[in-house]
């Protein structure tokens, strides 16, 4: 059963580039909503409190040190989950966009989504690297094929940059597997670091997963990419690909190298915090709306990291629920920048006003998801970032103080691009209100956005024994004096 | 052993075959007779047995030699199908073309499973002495006849070097087989001998030389570049392979004692490390597609003296993976660059070869990703191997060489963008002959499938 996760991606992407040109589309949504139902059945089979169900976990490469060691336990499921409800509305929000081969696109969709699926239930250090790297090449092919005019310089940096990280995050892995028996998280959990060792290993693990994320200083790639690239790989950059380098912090980074922890916490969280006030100043200053949303990310996934690494449950709980209500919002905001886009033709908010007045439900819409954006009671980041702020505040009041600013800053520049593109005068010709497939897409964004927002308990209740369990790997290894 | 002596009497056959002046008949000549060789290895690998028992103290084909020599014989025969296509213009020469080739593997095959350093010379004399004649097959391009000259004094010289080496060693521990030097430098007055040390380091040169490590490297962008496709697959695959068997068989086997490996492995560190840099700041200009893959071998060398480096028991292992998932990669890559057949060689021409023809483009964005060492190919597993048994004790140069693969991606991505670019109005359709196409497909099937069937391999 289990095995499907792996095996209906693949077939999904081999089978959809003999599907007849016509029905290429609906048989990717087909596609999509069939991993969604198994990683629903999954959920509905799994127990919050049975802690890491492991369904595969056996010696493969004796000599190398190798496993085949997969599981998942409530943080993965909801990871999975995330990842297989974005995957059918990203591929949905395309329906209205002409691409030179929506065979190839799709087909490169379900590549992403076995990568990001392996990713997130891999428990053998080479096989959680395998998937790493795997996603790369999708994500690369499509934004090389569907991407914008002057896309190659942006590809290749953002190429260069995050496989630069990842070699790293390699040679943190080899690393450590000399210490340990296999590359089975168990046995690397196991080893006992001096601090010293320790912290230089966790740098490699970080440089990955602060390129990926990206937290402040590492950030460069990162808006180029996303407005250079089509709104479907923005979407699963920003949406998914982004929160496998948090999931990466939580899995892998805290429970490896709790010998490091008292080191490089404090930095961590201050170039989180950082990055939330750098990304949201930045963001105020943006014209163009992708760069805006980019810029955007970058502050609201810098309080998230810093709320990973206080280590504390409450918070992290609350940064899952932050990821999940991320992954949602982000790509609902770029799918509005792209309704924009494709009907106007441009992106900066100089030239675009009185939209409101002119397609009404685009923005009833666009509001409900900027106010979702800004954390407003009764949305799910309310909630996210309320935990998150809380954690950082008893970590150090002064950090909390910095980062709750994110809530002011936020509220600016999202209220900013809504109104200078929605209000005002009238600046642009026609503007076609919504299509069926988009309304279809905000509205299921809006209501998971809603219900998490009034109910939140349904995820931190699915998480917290899992979240429970892994804080207790951290502190049961005897920190060495 | 039987083997190699169908591979030997399947060359004569092909170049007798030549009097025939049917191409085909030659192929189907060395194929036939690399085919039934590579059969009889595979089942004394799997039974143990042999058909003919030869026993001759010169050459052992141990299981080591024998899974270096069935690699080095499928890689002979996708090239002499690869390049059949190019050889057959020629009719009258068809059968010397191929003839060679087969020649040029008994003398890899001598290099794998050698025993004393008199075979082992023989083994690399027969390997190299075709390979000058070939890398001058084409006799009307200057480029090829340069090749061919620089490949041969360069040669000339290495090989000068290695018989002194031989000689000196042979002064200092009186012996000429493996075993008897490997006893004689367990003797720590031996192994202190500065004649002894003189023969390593002459040895190290002509192998530094051979494997094209820098600062040793600087025939091999020319060779490359001026040989045909076929003979620069022969040399990337075959050739390497060959020499790095030996190489370590000479160097973990007989100098790899604690006092000795002590003496040798910085220096040869050090060379690891100039010959990374070299090859990828070299290749980051490259406009020509043979030339590029020249400049990225010097660097794969880089990587690969890892492993001589490494001491490992499995370093063998790690060798012939590396070598087997590398030779794969480049052999499809050249075919594709072969069939692609610009006259400039240029790697403009894969331009939008995804429209051009689908499976060439396949096999070019995995043969990439393989030498770029990118999962899931078994590029990737390769480096993972030898980086995993060097960190040890060569932590350090891990990180360099991971410095390199992450400057190694910007030529690589480049030459990816260039085959999967789709909006300039692509050339005309590409029509691939049948026999290519299932060299590009067995390519492909290695490029993917090693990985998976390491657990097999490694008992």
């Amino acid at each position: 059963m289990e095995l499907l996760l792996f095996i209906l991606p693949v077939f999904f992407a081999l089978s959809v580039l003999v599907m007849p040109q016509s029905f290429v589309r609906a048989y990717g949504l087909i596609g999509g909503l069939a991993t969604l139902a198994l990683t629903v059945v999954l959920m509905a089979n799994y127990n919050p409190d049975g802690g890491m169900h492991s369904f595969v976990a056996q010696q493969w490469i004796q000599a190398y040190g190798i496993t085949l060691h997969f599981g998942y336990d409530g943080i993965s499921l909801m990871m999975l989950l995330l990842t297989t409800v974005l995957v059918p509305l990203i591929l949905l929000s395309n329906f209205g966009r002409e691409l030179s081969s929506n065979r190839l696109f799709t087909s490169m969709v379900f590549l992403m989504q076995l990568g990001l699926i392996g990713v997130f239930i891999s428990l053998d250090g080479i096989w959680f690297y395998v998937f790493w790297e795997i996603t790369l090449i999708p994500i690369f092919l499509i934004a090389y094929w569907f991407g914008e005019p002057e896309r190659k310089a942006a590809l290749m940096k953002f190429f260069m940059y995050t496989f630069f990280g990842s070699l790293f995050m390699l040679a943190s892995l080899i690393g450590l597997k000399s210490f340990a028996a296999s590359f089975a998280i168990e046995d690397l959990q196991a080893v006992e670091l001096a601090p010293e060792v320790a912290t230089w290993l966790m740098g490699g693990f970080f440089l990955a997963f602060a390129i990926k994320v990206p937290i402040f200083p590492f950030h460069t790639w990162q808006p180029s990419t996303y407005s250079k690239s089509p709104m479907a790989g923005t979407m699963l950059l920003s949406g998914i690909m982004l929160k496998m380098a948090l999931y990466g912090m939580l899995r892998w980074m805290l429970p490896l190298f709790p010998e490091a922890l008292d080191c490089v916490t404090y930095p961590i969280i201050i170039l989180g915090t950082i990055g939330v006030v750098y990304g949201a100043i930045l963001a105020i200053k943006q014209d163009d709306m992708k760069r805006l949303f980019a810029f955007a990310s970058i502050s609201h996934v810098g309080l998230i990291a810093a709320g990973i690494m206080t280590a504390d449950k409450d918070t992290l709980s609350g940064s899952i629920l932050q990821m999940i209500n991320h992954g949602l919002v982000a790509v609902g905001l770029f799918l509005a920048a792209d309704v924009i886009e494709r009907r106007l033709g441009t992106r900066s908010l100089r030239e675009l006003g009185g939209i409101a007045k002119q397609a009404p439900k685009f923005a009833f819409w666009f509001a409900a998801l900027a106010f979702a954006s800004v954390s407003v009671p009764f949305t799910s980041g309310f909630v996210g970032e309320f935990l998150i702020l809380k954690g950082m505040f008893s970590f150090d009041c002064v950090i909390g103080i910095v980062a709750g600013s994110t809530l002011i800053l936020g509220a600016v520049y999202t209220f900013r691009a809504y109104q200078l593109s929605m209000y005002g005068p009238v600046k642009t010709s026609a503007f076609a209100d919504l299509s069926m497939s988009e309304l279809i897409v905000f509205a299921v964004i809006i209501i998971a956005v809603v219900f998490l927002g009034v109910y939140p308990k349904a995820v931190i209740d699915f998480v917290e024994p899992s979240v429970t369990n892994l804080l207790a790997s951290i502190k049961q290894t005897p920190l060495v004096p | 052993m039987d083997a190699l002596i169908v591979i030997f009497v399947s060359g004569l056959i092909s170049i007798f075959a030549a009097f025939a002046k049917k191409p085909a008949v030659v192929l189907l000549g060395a194929s036939g007779g690399l085919m039934v060789a590579i059969g009889l290895m595979v089942n004394q690998l799997i039974t143990g047995d042999t058909f003919i028992q030869i026993d001759y103290e010169g050459l052992n084909f141990d299981s080591i030699a024998l899974i270096f020599s069935l690699a080095l014989s499928v890689f002979t025969l996708l090239i002499i199908s690869v390049g059949y296509e190019r050889f057959k213009e020629e009719p009258n020469h068809t059968g010397e073309y191929i003839g060679l080739l087969v020649f040029s593997l008994c003398g890899a095959m001598i290099m794998t499973a050698f025993t004393d350093m008199f075979m082992f010379f023989l083994g690399l004399e027969i390997l190299s002495i075709p390979i000058y004649v070939m890398a001058g097959s084409r006799k009307s391009d200057v480029r090829s006849n340069e090749a061919s000259l620089k490949y041969f004094l360069m040669g000339a010289f290495a090989t000068g070097l290695l018989l002194f080496g031989i000689a000196w060693i042979y002064g200092a521990t009186q012996s000429f087989t493996i075993d008897g030097i490997a006893a004689a430098v367990a003797n720590g007055d031996v192994a202190e001998n500065p004649i002894l040390l003189v023969g390593i380091l002459l040895i190290l040169s002509s192998f530094v030389f051979k494997v094209g490590a820098a600062p040793f490297h600087f025939w091999s962008p020319d060779v490359y570049d001026g040989a045909p496709h076929a003979v620069t697959g022969f040399m990337a695959s075959v050739v390497k392979m060959a020499a790095f068997a030996a190489f370590l068989k000479l160097f973990a086997g007989c100098f790899g004692g604690e006092m000795l490996h002590d003496f040798w492995a910085p220096a040869l560190a050090v060379l690891a490390v100039i010959t990374l840099f070299v090859g990828n700041l070299s290749a980051l200009r490259q406009v020509r597609l043979k030339r590029l893959l020249a400049f990225s071998s010097i660097t794969h060398v880089g990587y690969t003296l890892l492993v001589i480096l490494s001491n490992d028991q499995l370093a063998t292992f790690d060798l012939w993976f590396y070598m087997a998932a590398y030779g794969f990669s480049i052999i499809g890559i050249i075919t594709v660059g072969l069939v692609v057949n610009d006259s400039e060689d240029r790697i403009e021409a894969l331009r939008g070869l995804g429209k051009r023809n689908p499976l060439l483009a396949i096999v070019a964005v995995v043969s990439i990703l393989s030498l770029a060492g990118i999962p899931p190919t078994a590029g990737f597993f390769g480096k993972y191997m030898v980086f995993s048994h060097a960190w040890n004790d060569w932590w350090w140069l891990v990180i360099i060489a991971l410095i390199n693969s992450a400057i190694s991606i910007y030529y690589y991505l480049r030459m990816l963008g260039t085959v999967i670019s789709t909006e300039e109005t692509p050339g005309e359709k590409i029509v691939v002959n049948p026999l290519t196409a299932a060299v590009l497909v067995i390519c492909l099937i290695g490029m993917l499938g090693l990985g998976a069937l390491t657990p097999y391999l490694i008992g």
